[in-house]
C-alpha cells in the first residue's frame, strides 16, 4: 500500500539502506590507496589523492600474503571437500538404505545441531594438543604440541557438517526408489549407485552446500586464531591481517591493512557474485546466518 | 574397495524361482549387507561425532568440575561445582557486566536488525532492480569478520568517516569505541549492519507468501496503508518475524568474533560478553575450569531460548 502511493519513498528508503551497506566497503577500498599521512586525519576526505598501488605491494610483502593465501586455500579446500563427501555419503545412507538404527542416527544428526560452536573451542583445542602420536606426542598424548602445529588442525573441527548431512538427506529422499532398484538389478553395488546416480541427481544441493561451506571456511576466524597461536606458520588470511593490524603501528599500517583486506575479501565476493542464486538458496534453507 | 566387496551377487536376484525358504534367506542376507554398507557410508560422520562431539562434551563437563594446569592429563583435580560458584561469587564480573552485556548485545542487534529489515523488506517488494538490491544488502554476510570489524573500527576513529561526517555537519567528535558508555552500542550497530541482509531475505520471502487477494479486499473496503500494514501484513508475517527474532537473538548470544576484532572486550569490561570471557579465561589465563563453566552457563541460556522458541512455534501450529 505504502509502496504504491509513494514509490519514491520506497526507493529513497531502500536506496539509503543500500548506500549505508556499501559505504564501509567503499571506505575500505579508498583507504587502501591512501598514503600514510592521508588516512585517519580530519577533515575527512573520502577519495585518495592518487590511486597508488604501493599499499598492495607492501601488503603482499609485509603480510607474507602468498603463504596466508595458501593456508586459507588448503584449509578451505579440505573442509569443503570433506563436508561434501561425508554429507552425501551419510545423506544417502539415511535417505535410501534400510538398516537397524536408522531413525536413531537421523535423530542424532538433528540433535547435534543443537550444540552451539562456542562449547567446543576449548575441548577441541585440548584434544588436538593431546592427539596421540602426533607432533612429538606419545601414545597417551603427552610431551609434544600434537596436531596443533599441522595445517590439518585448521580444518579438523569442521570436516563434518550435521546441517550438510541433513540437507543432502532431505534432497535424496525424493529420488525415486525404482531408479536405484533398476541399477541394483543391473548389478551395480551401493557405492556405484551413490556415485553414478545419487550424486549427479543431487548436484544442485551439493553446489549450494559447497558454496555455503566454502564461504564459512574462508571467513572463519576464531578457530584459525587459536591454531595459529600454537603455530604461526599456519596463519590464514583473516588471522594474518589481524595480526599485522594488532602488532604494527596502526596509524602507519592502516592503508596496508585495508589493501590486505581488499585482497582477502575479493575471492569470496567474486564467487558470491557469480553463484549468488545458489548461495541465497542455501541461506534460505539453513535459515538465518 | 567398498564397491567390490558389497556388490550383490547375481544369484540373489534370481531368488524368486527357488523355494520360499531360500528366498527369505537371500532377502535376509541382502538386508544384512545393506546394513553393513549403510554403516560404512555413515562411518566418517559417526567417527567424527565420537572424536569431535561426544569426547569434547565429556571433556568439557570434566573440566568444568575440575582444576587443571593444562599439561598432564593425570593432573586433573575434581573440585565439584567450585568453578560455577566462582563465576557467581561476590566481586566476580561474570554476572554483571559480562552476562548483562551479552543480553544487551543480543537484544540490541535483534531490535536494530529487525527494525531495519522490516522497513526495507516491506519497501523492496515491488521495486525494480530486485537483484541489485539483494546483492548489495548481502555483501556484509559473505565478508570475513576481520574485514567488517577493522573497517568499522577505522570508521569510528577520531579521524574516521563517521566522525568526519559528524564534524562536517557541525557536531563534535565521539570516541565511539574508547568511551565505556558508547562502546557496546557502537559494536551492536556493526553486528546489526552485518546481519540485516539475511533478515531481509527471510522477511521478503514471508511477504511474498501473503496472497495478493487480501490486499485487494482491503483496498475495496477502503482500508488505509496503516490499517493494511497493522491488520494484514504484520499478523501474516508473524511466523517469519518470530523466526528472525529467535535466530537473531541466538546468534547475538553466541557471537564474539566481531568484539575480539574491534575492542577485545574493552574498554575495561564494557564490551565483554560471555563467549569472549570463556575464550579469555581459557586462552589468556589458562583457567580451563572457569572457561568450561562459563561455556555451560551460556549454553544453558541458549538452550532456554531454544526451548521457548520450540514452544512458541508449536503453539502457533495449534492456533492454525
Amino acid at each position: 500500500m505504502i509502496r504504491r502511493r509513494f514509490p519514491w519513498l520506497s526507493y529513497l528508503l531502500v536506496g539509503t539502506g543500500a548506500v549505508l551497506t556499501v559505504v564501509p566497503f567503499a571506505d575500505m577500498l579508498m583507504t587502501s590507496f591512501k598514503g600514510p599521512d592521508e588516512a585517519g586525519t580530519l577533515p575527512y576526505r573520502f577519495l585518495p589523492r592518487a590511486f597508488d598501488l604501493s599499499n598492495y605491494r607492501a601488503a603482499i610483502q609485509q603480510l607474507d600474503l602468498p603463504v596466508l593465501f595458501r593456508n586459507s586455500v588448503v584449509a578451505t579446500a579440505m573442509i569443503t571437500g570433506s563436508v561434501l563427501l561425508t554429507s552425501s555419503l551419510a545423506g544417502y545412507a539415511l535417505a535410501k538404505l534400510r538398516f537397524p538404527g536408522r531413525d536413531f542416527v537421523f535423530r542424532l544428526v538433528l540433535s547435534t545441531m543443537m550444540f552451539p560452536p562456542f562449547l567446543f573451542f576449548v575441548p577441541h583445542f585440548l584434544i588436538l594438543v593431546h592427539w596421540p602420536l602426533a607432533g612429538g606426542n606419545d601414545l597417551l598424548g603427552r610431551g609434544g604440541a600434537g596436531l596443533t602445529v599441522s595445517i590439518v588442525a585448521l580444518a579438523m573441527p569442521f570436516l563434518v557438517s550435521s546441517f550438510g548431512v541433513f540437507l543432502t538427506r532431505q534432497f535424496m529422499v525424493s529420488i525415486p526408489d525404482e531408479v536405484l532398484e533398476a541399477a541394483r538389478i543391473d548389478g551395480a553395488g551401493e557405492f556405484t549407485v551413490w556415485w553414478r546416480i545419487v550424486v549427479p541427481q543431487t548436484r544442485p544441493v551439493l553446489v549450494t552446500l559447497g558454496l555455503l561451506t566454502f564461504v564459512d571456511a574462508w571467513n572463519e576466524y576464531i578457530w584459525a586464531l587459536l591454531v595459529s597461536t600454537a603455530d604461526p606458520d599456519v596463519m590464514t588470511l583473516p588471522v594474518g591481517i589481524q595480526f599485522l593490524q594488532d602488532h604494527v603501528d596502526p596509524t602507519r599500517t592502516l592503508p596496508i591493512v585495508m589493501a590486505g583486506l581488499v585482497l582477502s575479501v575479493l575471492p569470496v565476493l567474486v564467487l558470491f557474485l557469480l553463484l549468488q542464486k545458489h548461495y541465497i538458496r542455501g541461506v534460505m534453507l539453513s535459515g538465518l546466518k | 574397495m567398498v564397491n567390490a566387496t558389497l556388490a550383490p551377487e547375481p544369484t540373489e536376484r534370481a531368488a524368486p524361482d527357488t523355494s520360499a525358504a531360500v528366498g527369505i534367506r537371500v532377502r535376509a542376507r541382502h538386508r544384512r549387507r545393506q546394513a553393513v554398507v549403510a554403516y560404512l557410508f555413515l562411518a566418517p560422520t559417526l567417527l567424527f561425532y565420537a572424536v569431535f562431539l561426544v569426547l569434547p562434551l565429556g571433556f568439557a563437563v570434566l573440566l568444568s568440575t575440575s582444576r587443571w594446569a593444562g599439561f598432564d592429563l593425570g593432573d586433573i583435580h575434581p573440585v565439584g561445582l567450585d568453578n560455577f560458584a566462582g563465576l557467581f561469587a561476590d566481586g566476580s564480573t561474570f554476572l554483571a557486566p559480562i552476562l548483562t552485556n551479552t543480553l544487551l548485545f543480543a537484544l540490541g542487534t535483534l531490535v536494530l536488525a529487525l527494525a531495519g529489515s522490516v522497513l526495507v523488506a516491506t519497501c523492496i517488494d515491488k521495486l525494480r532492480f530486485q537483484g541489485l538490491w539483494r546483492t548489495l544488502y548481502f555483501l556484509p554476510i559473505v565478508t570475513t569478520v576481520v574485514a567488517v570489524g577493522n573497517v568499522w573500527k577505522y570508521m569510528y576513529q577520531p579521524g574516521g568517516l563517521v566522525n568526519g561526517v559528524l564534524n562536517a555537519v557541525g557536531l563534535g567528535s565521539v570516541a565511539f569505541l574508547q568511551d565505556p558508555d558508547t562502546a557496546l552500542p557502537s559494536v551492536v550497530v556493526v553486528q546489526a549492519w552485518a546481519s540485516v541482509g539475511s533478515a531481509i531475505l527471510v522477511l521478503t520471502a514471508g511477504l511474498k507468501s501473503i496472497p495478493e487477494s487480501y490486499y485487494e479486499a482491503a483496498a475495496l473496503d477502503g482500508a488505509g496503508p496503516g490499517t493494511v500494514f497493522w491488520r494484514i501484513t504484520l499478523p501474516l508475517l508473524r511466523p517469519s518475524l518470530l523466526f528472525v527474532c529467535v535466530t537473531q537473538f541466538l546468534t547475538g548470544l553466541q557471537s564474539f568474533a566481531l568484539i575480539i576484532v574491534m575492542t577485545k572486550g574493552g574498554p575495561g569490561d564494557a564490551t565483554n560478553v560471555a563467549a569472549l570471557e570463556m575464550y579469555r579465561q581459557a586462552f589468556s589465563y589458562g583457567d580451563w575450569g572457569a572457561a568450561s563453566a562459563a561455556a555451560f552457563v551460556l549454553f544453558a541460556v541458549v538452550l532456554a531460548v531454544t526451548l521457548v522458541q520450540l514452544w512458541l512455534f508449536r503453539r502457533k501450529g495449534e492456533d492454525a
